[in-house]
């Protein structure tokens, strides 16, 4: 009997940088921010060799690394977690290389880039190894945390090394009876005499839990204080070290957290999802982030910062798609099968490219759209941000009006970017056909490794109730309102338009539809019909996520549109530009419609699945 | 030690095949991105290695000066470049259909007599029209000695090297004096074909070209970058070689099936005339 074929040591992960580009400089136009505070560092050249450079790494250093580590996966060897082969010394470079530096401000260390590009970079080290990324993405997201509430101590010790890589880093919230419901969370925190806390707890599903990448890991756990309130009032969150650093940095002893076990996993195999028990012998310390005065403050402080945690999420979901399609479209260049339908009864016409297939194009051109759509709205999300960085302290009016949209788009982002993520990938696998089910290309494993995105972070079903039940009552509505207006006023300029008229009214009315839902959903609360909203949110979420892609992307294809006009007929943008507009038009015909008539069901007002009784769903 | 590394610009060569030829056989390259020549990328590396011990890279033990001949736009391959580790950088304003091999030989002559470097390196050709004249040329102008199709390339002192020419099937193995002309091979960026008179001879480095890190890529802009006028260096622009046309290879024409090997000798003998 022969053994399986060999697993092999090859880079997959495709990106397209001339849509990265188009994006920065022609969609958003950041060179305008660039130049001056605070981003007086960067011009458009520096931002050109960062995404050329860092694709070129990834593809030679993380991208050959993916498929073998999702078949080696992870180990518990001697009590400590053995990643696979590689990851050592992919993580040494990363951080020689400095992209996990690219927007840490430079007190740190970093390079205080804009986090529009910021987005884009983590798209294509996600995209070419998602589970070795989940390691420098939590430790950056814990440094990101302490650096926003720590003490000026804490940030001393923490930041620079956790940015640096030095340290790595965790979240710890969920616990095996407390996920979506954090509140909860039983770990506990007993204060000694000298303001630090024993803690006392179990951990569950922790990613990057434990690892031998770095020399010490910083867990910050959520933990609720003897005589704390019940819920997520009482929860405080700890600074827990593997080690306990002295001031200096030097490590001192063992903190008494360990790892129990490993998850065996659907997909990012390569990353270590682990449980951890904290101060099983009594000697677990931790102490709160921020000191003292922030004890149970663990939740706001956590809220602050999944904003930047669900971004990254939903930019996974993208990154894995991306490289799918760009993958199944070069696989539907070369794989032949079948003759063109005009000479299907003539057996001995020539076989033909599959992409030459009305079904096969109809697949590609519906990833092509999602994906370049949900890239848009990432990076007009982070831009977003950017001009808060931009505007504060010159025009507080104009950055709240920035940071409002913010928080209304990160639901869309996490949310919509794992959902169809993980649909583009497996819309990837059809195209290929049987080949794509198999491990000799790598849209199978995008697959299962997308999956996950839904899930943490909070489900998308939590995203669907922060949008619905937080973030469009933000504000008393005004970030809506602000929202809606500028659809608005994109739609009134473009539906005259010659080529992109039909669309910008296509778009008028999903906006209308919107905001006519939203109004329904006030109503609701407002009657006593809550039981609707929750129903309904999902929903709700992925209507205003579908209206704001078909917009950005009809964005992109007015700038398309404009830009063509100078370009020569055979030079390789005309294409790229007549791209742009056949994805938007793509989209605003055979989506943008399903937000009207989405807002018709809600009105509707089904409510099924409530008044079903639990016994009726099945006899078993 | 001070290397000058001479570097051109051509049509992204992954893209090759998207080259088009007009009717009146000009190579047409629009769209497709400028990038370094590659055996030239491999020369900037060989002279990083030599003039770093390999395990400190930040260290710099020498200077290495970029130069190439392009027009303004050819900036940020020069500032590429920077950021991948080069310390300074020199543009001679031109456009390629003002120049050929001779003429930038001819300035690089006169640049080198300006900049007294102790080695020139450059790729063994550049991957566009592959003449591989400048490197020869221009150690014939300047009078220094030259080694072609370097493989590996040893500094044990400040005087000589000791170079791996590859010839078929071998190497063998020179000693040049310095100053002098090298240009090397794909074989240069081997984890240990290159070592200063720092590096320990153990010491190997990752295989290719490395990376320009992040924060070398910022501290870029602040590194020289002068801008040469060609006819400075060059004042006869008087060309030797003039373009005429070009043509794309023949398609391959179809094979032959042979019925067994009796016909198969027989046709190699009568028809391709081989054996
Ligand atoms: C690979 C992996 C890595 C992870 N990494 C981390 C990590 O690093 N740190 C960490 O703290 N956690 C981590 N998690 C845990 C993850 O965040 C949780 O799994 C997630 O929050 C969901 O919790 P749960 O699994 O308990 O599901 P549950 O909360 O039990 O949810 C089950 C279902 O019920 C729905 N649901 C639950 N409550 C509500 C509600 N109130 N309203 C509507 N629907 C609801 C959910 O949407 C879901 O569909 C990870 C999980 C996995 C699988």
């Amino acid at each position: 009997m022969s053994s399986p074929k060999p697993i092999q040591a090859i880079n997959r992960y495709k990106a397209d940088l001339r849509e990265l580009q188009f994006l920065l400089f022609e969609q958003f136009r950041l060179q305008e921010l660039l130049g001056k505070a605070p981003f007086e560092n960067w011009g458009e050249e520096e931002i050109r060799s960062t995404l050329s450079e860092c694709y070129r790494w990834v593809r030679e250093v993380i991208g050959p690394l993916n498929a073998p580590a999702d078949a080696q996966g992870c180990r518990i060897d001697d009590g400590r977690v053995k990643t696979p082969t590689g990851f050592q010394d992919a993580w040494k470079k990363l951080y020689e290389a400095g992209w996990k530096a690219i927007a840490v401000d430079p007190e740190y260390g970093g390079a205080g880039a804009p986090h529009a590009l910021q987005v884009l970079i983590e798209e294509m080290i996600s995209g070419a190894n998602t589970a070795f990324a989940m390691y420098p993405g939590l430790a950056f997201g814990a440094a990101e945390v302490i650096e926003s509430f720590g003490t000026p101590e804490q940030k001393h010790l923490y930041c620079g090394r956790m940015f640096g890589g030095q340290w790595g880093g965790t979240m710890c919230l969920t616990e095996p009876q407390a996920g979506s419901d954090v509140g909860s969370a039983k770990t506990t925190a007993s204060r000694n005499p000298d303001g630090s806390y024993v803690i006392r707890g179990t951990k569950l599903f922790i990613s990057g839990g434990d690892h031998d990448l770095a020399e010490n890991i910083i867990h910050l756990v959520l933990a609720r204080v003897d005589g704390a309130p019940a819920g997520t009032k009482g929860l405080t969150l700890f600074i827990v070290p593997r080690i306990r650093p002295s001031a200096d940095g030097s490590l001192g002893e063992f903190n008494d957290v360990d790892v129990a076990n490993i998850e065996h996993k659907m997909g990012i195999n390569g990353s270590a999802t682990c449980m951890l028990n904290f101060g099983d012998n009594g000697a677990c310390l931790g102490w709160p982030v921020g000191g003292e005065a922030k004890i149970n403050q663990g939740m706001p402080q956590m809220f602050k910062l999944m904003n930047s945690a669900r971004i990254a999420v939903g930019v996974q979901g993208l990154s894995v798609a991306s490289s799918a399609f760009l993958n199944a479209l070069e696989y539907s260049k070369e794989r032949k099968q079948g003759s063109a339908i005009t000479h299907w009864k003539d057996a001995t016409a020539p076989r033909v490219p599959i992409l030459e297939h009305a079904d096969v194009r109809r697949m590609l051109l519906d990833m092509k759209s999602r994906v370049e759509g949900i890239r848009a709205l990432a990076v007009k999300l982070a831009h977003h941000q950017d001009q808060v960085r931009a505007l504060t302290g010159k025009d507080e009016q104009k950055a709240a009006y920035h940071q409002g949209q913010v928080d209304l788009l990160v639901p869309l982002v996490k949310a919509y970017g794992s959902d169809q993520g993980f649909r583009v990938c497996e819309t990837a696998i059809q195209t290929y056909g049987g080949v794509g089910y198999t491990k000799d290309f790598p849209v199978e494993q995008y697959c299962r490794d997308a999956k996950i995105f839904s899930i943490y972070e909070g489900t998308n079903g939590i995203q669907a109730m922060d949008l619905v039940g937080r973030k469009l009552g933000q504000a008393g509505g005004a970030n809506l309102q602000a929202y809606l207006a500028d659809v608005a006023q994109f739609v009134q300029k473009y539906s005259g338009d010659a080529t992109l008229g039909g669309a910008a009214k296509a778009l008028g009315l999903a906006q209308e539809a919107l905001g006519g839902s939203a109004m329904r959903m006030l109503m609701w609360f407002q009657t006593g019909n809550v039981g609707m909203v929750p129903l309904q949110g999902n929903r709700f979420l992925e209507m205003m996520a579908e209206t704001t892609v078909g917009w950005m992307l009809l964005q992109g294809a007015a700038i398309a549109l404009e830009k063509k006009k100078s370009v020569a007929a055979g030079h390789p943008d005309a294409a790229f530009y007549d791209g742009k507009v056949a994805a938007a038009l793509y989209y605003a015909r055979n989506v943008l419609p399903g937000v009207e008539f989405k807002a018709r069901l809600m009105g509707d007002e089904d409510k099924s699945p409530l008044d079903i009784a639990d016994a009726s769903f099945a006899t078993v | 030690m001070k290397i000058l590394v001479a570097v051109k610009r051509v049509a992204d060569p992954e893209n090759l095949n998207k080259i088009k030829l007009s009717a009146q056989g000009k190579i047409d390259t629009t769209g497709l991105e400028p990038k370094a020549s590659p055996y030239d990328d491999y020369a900037l590396e060989a002279a990083l290695r030599l003039t770093e011990n390999g395990t400190n890279t930040k260290a710099r033990l020498g200077e290495v000066v970029v130069v190439t001949f392009g027009p303004k736009e050819a900036e940020s391959m020069l500032r590429a470049m920077l950021g991948t580790g080069a310390d300074r950088a020199i543009r001679v304003d031109a456009t390629d259909d003002v120049l050929d091999g001779d003429l930038v030989a001819r300035g690089l002559k006169a640049l080198v007599d300006k900049e007294k470097p102790d080695l020139v390196l450059l790729g063994y050709q550049q991957v566009e029209s592959e003449s591989a004249q400048v490197g020869a040329q221009l150690a014939e102008y300047l009078g220094w000695p030259q080694v072609t199709f370097a493989g590996s390339i040893k500094s044990e002192d400040d005087r000589a090297l000791v170079v791996g020419r590859e010839v078929e099937g071998a190497t063998a193995q020179l000693r040049a004096t310095l100053p002098a002309v090298v240009t090397v091979l794909d074989k240069i960026v081997k984890p240990k074909s290159v070592q200063s008179k720092h590096t320990s001879a153990t010491h190997a480095y990752p295989e290719g070209v490395r990376f320009a890190a992040l924060m070398a890529i910022m501290a870029a802009k602040k590194k020289p970058l002068a801008e040469v006028k060609l006819a400075e260096l060059a004042p006869d622009a008087t060309l030797k070689v003039h373009y005429g046309a070009a043509e794309l290879p023949p398609k391959r024409a179809a094979g032959v099936k042979v019925k067994d090997v009796k016909e198969l000798v027989s046709k190699l003998k009568t028809e391709a005339k081989v054996i």
